[in-house]
């Protein structure tokens, strides 16, 4: 039976673009169909590094906050899979596309994004109904549809236009204010301004309200519940790190973590506002990409002021600078999946189910096999789709019923609010700020504050 | 509904059989596998909201031909389909119409299956 799968896999292969012949044969060469004389290996055959050396590098090497650079370095030490102990976990690291899409086509009918223990412990612990994040299995699965049937159904997302435009209105007010405060239109902290944006953003959508983060004076409430949302990322890694039993030696995190929640209600920390500052920082250091997408903006618009949905599905440069964004500036670097009911085959080895598998996507998504000139923010690279990366090197938002629940709304959101700021302003660098540094590999999110000179136009 | 709104759709699954069935014009392709309880593995696991390739179906050529534009948001969940052909697309994007009465798509293999029917073989878990 096998052989004959194998020519009906073939059959269905078949196929003019490159991509696909080429993963047919990546399919064939690297992946190894198991075959009866070719064994499985173990968890025990994988290579990775002990347990001391990983703690090492987390903790005394600063590894929490670039867990992204270890999946690089893990890649060229071990290969495409690779196993280390987090804290009292095990997780095994894919990092390699065709591997990715393996791991992902098992994932069943209830895949669990990670075993974030912390959290559900916490919701136990307040009788509450698990959240999106963290639930599992049917309960997890309706609020998934719920949610999904409002947030990612292309009709349902167009939908939103006008309250992100309206977002989108008091996002240039602020850009506005904030460069009158500057002798020379800069505005200092630019990320700020973002994660402000798109809190509001979020806040529109799922609240059905304005809670005024853009505002001159934000209300104190709001205040508080964007430090919530802060600490909260931060929170996640360190709670997840630690056993249990130590919860009670260090209460802290702990205790802070649930202040934290209690303004969280039923969705998690939703994503790191920081890719629409680098995007405008990508923009400022390539001021022809900038020129070249006014133009794409301009031309669609054709002297309107305010795009919609069905403009921006015209705008193709835009939708490949978002993509080349996200491809080296990931919004999330890896994702995890617990397959809770069988055991899956990934790269040759045998994976136990209900063990905690990182998807390395950041090591992926600049691996020069799958992007020539990784390093290089190159939008054109998206235009063709001869360029025939492989479709799982860069995936920000994950795929499949775990993927991202706010991707279009974020996706829309940025797309309106760019189009607009380009046909306001001239993005430059801050003419006293000396040179706008190129983006870091260190550190995901803008490392210090980033200011920029908006010119009207 | 009249006789005139249904479109007869003929599916041939992933063991080659055919099954005929009859949408309303208007319904997706997905919505008709789901209200008629078509039992094809794992298909539209999102439930139609353009997160992931499941429904991926292929078409024949001259119908291919017929079906709207594809949005970039489509293609992007496409190109990353198992056995992607040129006249695929996905079912929950695919709209019924008078005129696509009468058509066969086919339901492509997907890795899970080979897997499965490996796996009874090689795994003793």
């Amino acid at each position: 039976p096998p052989k004959k799968m194998l020519q009906a896999l073939k059959g269905s292969a078949r196929s003019a673009s490159p991509v696909v012949r080429w993963l047919d044969s990546v399919w064939e060469s690297r992946v190894s169909l198991p075959r009866q004389d070719r064994a499985l290996k173990t968890l025990q055959e994988m290579p990775g590094p002990s347990g001391f050396s990983f703690a090492w590098d987390l903790f005394a090497r600063g590894g929490l906050s670039r867990l992204h650079e270890l999946q690089v370095e893990g890649r060229a030490r071990y290969g495409p899979v690779w196993k280390a102990s987090f804290g009292p976990i095990l997780t095994v690291h894919v990092a390699e596309p065709a591997l990715i899409e393996q791991v992902l086509r098992q994932e069943g009918q209830h895949p669990i994004r990670s075993d974030l223990s912390s959290w559900k412990d916490y919701r136990q612990l307040r009788g509450h109904a698990y959240g999106l994040l963290t639930a599992e299995g049917e309960e997890w699965q309706a609020i998934r549809s719920l949610l999904g049937k409002h947030m990612l159904r292309p009709r349902a997302v167009e939908a939103y236009s006008d309250t992100l435009n309206s977002v989108v209105t008091d996002l240039i007010a602020k850009l506005q204010f904030s460069r009158r405060q500057n002798a020379q239109g800069v505005v200092k902290d630019v990320a700020s301004e973002f994660y402000r944006f798109g809190l509001e953003g979020i806040s529109s959508v799922l609240f059905e309200s304005r809670i005024g983060c853009l505002e001159p004076q934000v209300p104190p409430e709001t205040e508080r519940f964007i430090q919530a949302i802060n600490t909260m990322f931060v929170m996640t890694l360190l709670t997840m790190a630690m056993p249990r039993w130590l919860h009670r030696l260090f209460p802290k995190p702990w205790r802070t973590f649930c202040q934290c929640w209690d303004y969280m209600f039923e969705f998690g920390p939703g994503p790191v506002q920081s890719w629409p500052t680098w995007l405008l920082v990508a923009l400022v250091l390539m001021p022809e990409v900038q020129s070249a997408l006014r133009r794409e903006v301009e031309g669609v618009l054709g002297g309107r002021e305010v795009p919609g949905a069905v403009d921006v599905a015209q705008m193709p440069l835009m939708k490949a600078v978002v993509k080349e964004v996200l491809r080296l500036y990931p919004v999330i670097p890896a994702n995890a999946r617990v397959i809770a009911d069988r055991d899956i085959q990934v790269g040759g080895y045998l994976i136990p189910k209900k063990t905690l598998i990182t998807l390395c996507h950041f090591a992926t998504s600049r691996d020069p096999r799958f992007f020539s000139s990784p390093a290089r923010f190159w939008p054109e690279r998206w235009l063709s789709r001869e360029e025939g990366h492989h479709p799982y090197a860069s995936v920000p938002f994950g795929v499949g019923k775990r993927s991202c629940i706010g991707r279009r709304i974020a996706e829309l959101e940025l797309y309106l609010a760019l189009a607009r700021i380009l046909t306001r302003f001239e993005v430059k660098p801050d003419p006293e700020g000396g040179e706008v540094r190129p983006m870091t590999r260190t550190l995901l999110v803008p490392q210090s504050h980033i200011s920029l000179q908006f010119i009207e136009r | 509904l009249r006789a005139e709104d249904k479109v007869t759709v003929h599916f041939v699954n992933r063991d080659g059989e055919k099954i005929t069935v009859q949408g309303n014009t208007g319904d997706s392709l997905l919505d008709v596998v789901i209200d008629k309880n078509l039992d094809f593995d794992g298909f539209g696991a999102c439930e139609g909201t353009l997160a992931c390739s499941t429904c991926h179906l292929i078409f024949e050529k001259d119908v291919y031909k017929q079906l709207g534009p594809i949005t970039d948001e489509e293609m992007d969940m496409l190109d990353l389909a198992y056995g992607l052909t040129d006249t695929s697309r996905l079912g929950c994007q695919i709209c019924l119409s008078k005129s696509l009465d009468g058509m066969t798509v086919k339901v492509p293999e997907s890795v899970s299956d080979v897997r499965q029917s490996v796996d009874v073989g090689t795994t003793t878990s």
